[in-house]
């Protein structure tokens, strides 16, 4: 790891020596990172590279997946998440998450922002604020005002998407993961999703999977580079696609893999 | 291997940059044996080559502009598309320096105003300066490009003492003036050409190794 990463000032995510197994095969090797915080981090590799693992150790979705095991350290603002007492829920509070294919609740566009804060207790006068300032914050407000009561299945995908997104900052997270959000979407969902994340990272961290190398070289400002389950490189985006150190990191992202 | 098509256009791109250097050494090479001869005939073969040196450098903008639209280049093929641009510029320039030192030959009659003893020095390196910038790129050895532009030193003394030579020698004969003024162009464009080479040599280093330094 490029030290200039490695000594970033404000970590607001710190993996030390990581290893997960399932069952008998071990998907993650000993990975430490320091994801600093309001950036975005990409997270690139060929399949089944361990990527998307990774992130899903940030909110312990991996703890619902039978015979994982994880070893080492995560901590979140100085906190070891898999220690003791940590309360999980809250936890996936404070990391959301936004998925490769738009999830919507089969419920409505309303109902799918306002499900989150209703479950941790906000009063039902705060709540159309809220929804309304989710719906902002994720740029799809304009094209939703005038039909909060429809179901949001009634979206076209880079709005569902967008609608997820909403729904995610509606609890107010810390932390927003992206597991290959764009990948199910159009060009111009896409770049309005782009764009969204650019701005979020004002107030959130954010952790990207992408396997849409430019769509990392466009909005990133770290980025990591997983193999077989180890992280070969991690390093600003600027250096890792104009002067990559590592060879691999090199021949991946040039295309010369295969 | 992956990317197969993506991979013969990068190598075609490398060849075209090498043709034009190899183009550029030529008629700088020539330009200065006519200058120096006052050989007008060979002055007009060589004039008549730059159509061709136009339509190379043509050649490798398209091709670098194909590949940054549509294969979208990334590390050290995003260097080499970089850094093959800007060769293709400079040494451009130094055919299109070179041809207006071939153009001198037509204007001077009836012999130089000094034997060119240092100027054909100073085109001595100059012509080792374009060969081992074209050499570093061909190799990707960043300290050829560092040694060769470190030359430029060189040429630049020698630029200063002519020149200082040729306005002494105008000051007292100015029956001269005419002539010698063609040789103040001649060396001005020798010590152009150099810092050409330079930046032919940054680009190299830029190519290799990433850092982007100044070398004049």
């Amino acid at each position: 790891m490029t030290e200039a990463v490695q000594n970033v000032a404000l970590p607001q995510i710190k993996v030390e020596n990581l290893n997960l197994w399932y069952g008998e095969k071990q998907a993650l090797n000993n990975i430490s990172m320091h994801i600093p915080k309001n950036s975005v981090t990409a997270l690139i590799g060929p399949s089944g590279c361990g990527k998307s693992t990774f992130i899903r150790c940030f909110n312990r979705m991996n703890d619902l997946i039978k015979n994982c095991r994880v070893e080492g350290k995560i901590s979140i603002e100085g906190k070891d998440i898999y220690g003791t007492g940590v309360d999980v829920v809250d936890l996936r509070k404070r990391v959301g998450m936004v998925f490769q294919k738009p999830n919507p609740f089969p419920m409505s566009i309303y109902d799918n922002i306002a499900y989150g804060p209703r479950i941790h207790g906000i009063t039902k006068k705060d709540l159309d604020g809220v929804v309304e300032g989710a719906l902002r914050s994720a740029a799809i407000w304009d094209e939703t005002s005038d039909r909060l009561k429809s179901p949001a299945l009634s979206l076209s995908g880079g709005q569902q998407q967008r609608l997820c997104i909403a729904r995610t900052l509606a609890v107010k997270p810390e932390i927003i993961l992206f597991d290959e959000p764009c990948s199910a979407l159009d060009p111009i969902s896409t770049s309005r999703i782009e764009e969204l994340i650019i701005n979020l990272k004002k107030d959130y961290t954010i952790v990207i999977v992408t396997h849409n190398m430019q769509q990392a070289a466009r909005i990133s400002d770290y980025t990591g580079f997983f193999l077989m389950g180890e992280l070969i490189e991690f390093g600003q985006t600027r250096q890792i696609f104009q002067n990559p150190m590592e060879q691999s990191t090199e021949d991946y992202i040039t295309g010369r893999f295969g | 291997m992956v990317r197969e098509r993506y991979l013969r256009q990068l190598d075609l791109l490398k060849e075209s940059v090498l043709s034009l250097g190899e183009m550029s050494e030529l008629i700088f090479h020539d330009s200065m044996e006519a200058v120096i001869d006052l050989n007008v005939e060979l002055a007009k073969k060589t004039l008549a080559l730059e159509p061709e040196a136009d339509k190379l450098e043509e050649g490798i903008e398209v091709s670098i502009f194909d590949l940054l639209a549509l294969q979208q280049p990334m590390a050290s093929d995003l260097r080499l598309v970089v850094s093959a641009l800007k060769m293709a510029a400079d040494l451009r320039r130094v055919v299109g320096l070179s041809i207006n030192i071939a153009k001198i030959p037509g204007k001077i009659e009836g012999g130089h105003v000094k034997p060119l003893i240092d100027t054909k020095r100073m085109a001595d390196i100059t012509a080792d300066m374009i060969a081992n910038s074209i050499k570093a790129f061909e190799t990707r050895d960043p300290e050829l490009a560092r040694a060769t532009a470190a030359r430029d030193e060189e040429v630049d003394q020698i630029f200063y003492a002519v020149w200082v030579e040729l306005i002494e020698m105008m000051a007292k004969d100015t029956s001269i003036i005419s002539k010698a003024t063609h040789l103040l162009f001649l060396i001005r464009y020798l010590e152009r050409i150099a810092d050409h080479c330079c930046n032919i040599c940054e680009s190299v280093v830029y190519l290799t190794t990433a850092e982007r330094i100044k070398l004049n």
